[in-house]
């Protein structure tokens, strides 16, 4: 494993690590870095490298549990943020992105499977709008109005995501389980990559929530 | 309090008759039935779907033919000899001749909080009665619901949706509708 270092440059840290790619891009920084050190990117775009540092750590390592140490007040602005572009990122690419491998699956495939899949998709995807937005009313808005209340901290960020985990887990289930033979393997394989992929950045996006929000907002709170 | 349905397969009358006893008084199980072996438990098919939990002598944990056909019930080994820990992985839970009654209640409860492994059989195809659930729980019926329709105890719709969920791989309500659909259980219009 390569160590994460703000004075690696830019292209160590994309080329170690290709996962982190949908980091940048969901955040807005701009190709190309040339050869900048991340600590430079973070300067040049404004963001704190010891934060972003710390986010490409909970997106590599999924067991990874920053402590007290890691977590400092003024990252709270920050991480609302970057849950904000992370939503962003979900509900204007990678659903309707996912959405349209399913449909090319779904062309090849009889009316009753079509309309069956084609509405768990939209049920799954207002799901978890419905969660972000939620989320984003009840608790970002309330932290960057400064109002503080004790709901606040008993906000129910697990239970949401294991229902939306469960729902995506069940996405690949159909496709591999349920759809007639007439659904091309490649069409479903390509489908299933984006699935998972999908799958593990909601549980990465849950562990920065539970891990890193949860005590900051907390500590807003108690302030 | 939940009261245990519990059926006994126990070869040894004095061993049989001591569990029943213990269970009895804890007060949460109730002994529906108490056999020898295991063609007498197949010969209860009435009750079949009214057991929550199996006790079962060690000695007659190999005849897997007679056991696949309890494979959605969990069952709790009771042993009086040696066994390897490898011929015992597959059940529920298991207790000893010389536990004490606080442990072999604890294991009833331990038992009914494991999700069933199907690994008798070693088949993921539903049986009959999940199949029966499965279209229940499409159809948007609750447990209490599933229960008094099929006229089983609560808690068997519980493990046979452990079951179901095992063996499909789905765990939402809405994505085992699609499964039924899907697979011919039930027509969209049914839910």
């Amino acid at each position: 494993m390569v160590a994460l270092d703000p004075e690696m440059k830019v292209f160590e840290l994309i080329d170690a690590y290709p996962e982190l790619l949908s980091i940048f891009s969901r955040l807005g920084i701009t190709l190309p870095f040339g050869d900048i050190s991340v600590e430079q990117m973070c300067r040049r775009d404004g963001y704190s490298s010891k934060l972003f540092m710390l986010i490409c750590r909970m997106h590599i390592d999924l067991s990874y549990i920053p402590t007290s140490e890691h977590i400092s007040e003024d990252m709270l602005g920050p991480v609302i943020g970057y849950l904000r572009a992370t939503h962003r990122y979900y509900i204007e690419y990678m659903l309707p992105h996912t959405g349209r491998h399913l449909n090319d699956i779904l062309e090849h495939c009889d009316e009753l499977s079509r309309s069956m899949l084609s509405r768990f998709y939209a049920d799954y995807v207002a799901c978890i709008e419905e969660h972000l937005g939620d989320e984003e009313q009840r608790l970002f808005s309330n932290v960057e109005r400064s109002e503080t209340s004790a709901d606040m901290c008993n906000y129910e960020l697990d239970q949401p995501h294991s229902d939306i985990d469960d729902r995506t887990g069940d996405i690949a289930s159909l496709i591999v389980k349920c759809l007639p033979e007439e659904a091309p393997t490649t069409l479903r394989c390509t489908m299933l990559a984006h699935i998972y992929m999908l799958r593990d950045d909601l549980r990465r996006h849950h562990n920065i929530e539970r891990y890193l929000l949860r005590p900051l907002v907390e500590k807003f709170v108690n302030k | 309090m939940k009261r245990y349905r519990i059926a006994i397969v126990e070869p040894a009358t004095v061993v049989g008759e001591g569990i029943t006893a213990i269970l009895t008084r804890c007060g949460e199980a109730e002994v529906v039935c108490c056999c020898t072996t295991l063609a007498e438990l197949s010969s209860h098919r009435a009750i079949r779907n009214d057991i929550d939990l199996i006790f079962l002598s060690h000695t007659l944990i190999s005849d897997v033919a007679s056991l696949s056909e309890w494979d959605a019930i969990p069952i709790i080994v009771v042993q009086s000899g040696l066994m390897s820990s490898e011929a015992l992985r597959r059940f529920a839970a298991v207790v000893s001749i010389y536990s004490s009654s606080e442990e072999i209640v604890r294991a009833m409860h331990e038992a009914a909080d494991t999700p069933i492994e199907p690994s008798y059989a070693e088949s993921h195809e539903l049986s009959e009665r999940e199949r029966d659930v499965l279209i229940l729980v499409a159809r948007g019926f609750t447990n209490k619901e599933i229960a008094s329709e099929l006229n089983i105890s609560p808690h068997t719709v519980i493990s046979h949706r452990k079951n179901i969920v095992h063996k499909t791989g789905i765990r939402s309500v809405a994505g085992l509708t699609v499964y039924a659909v899907l697979n011919k259980l039930i027509n969209s219009e049914q839910i």
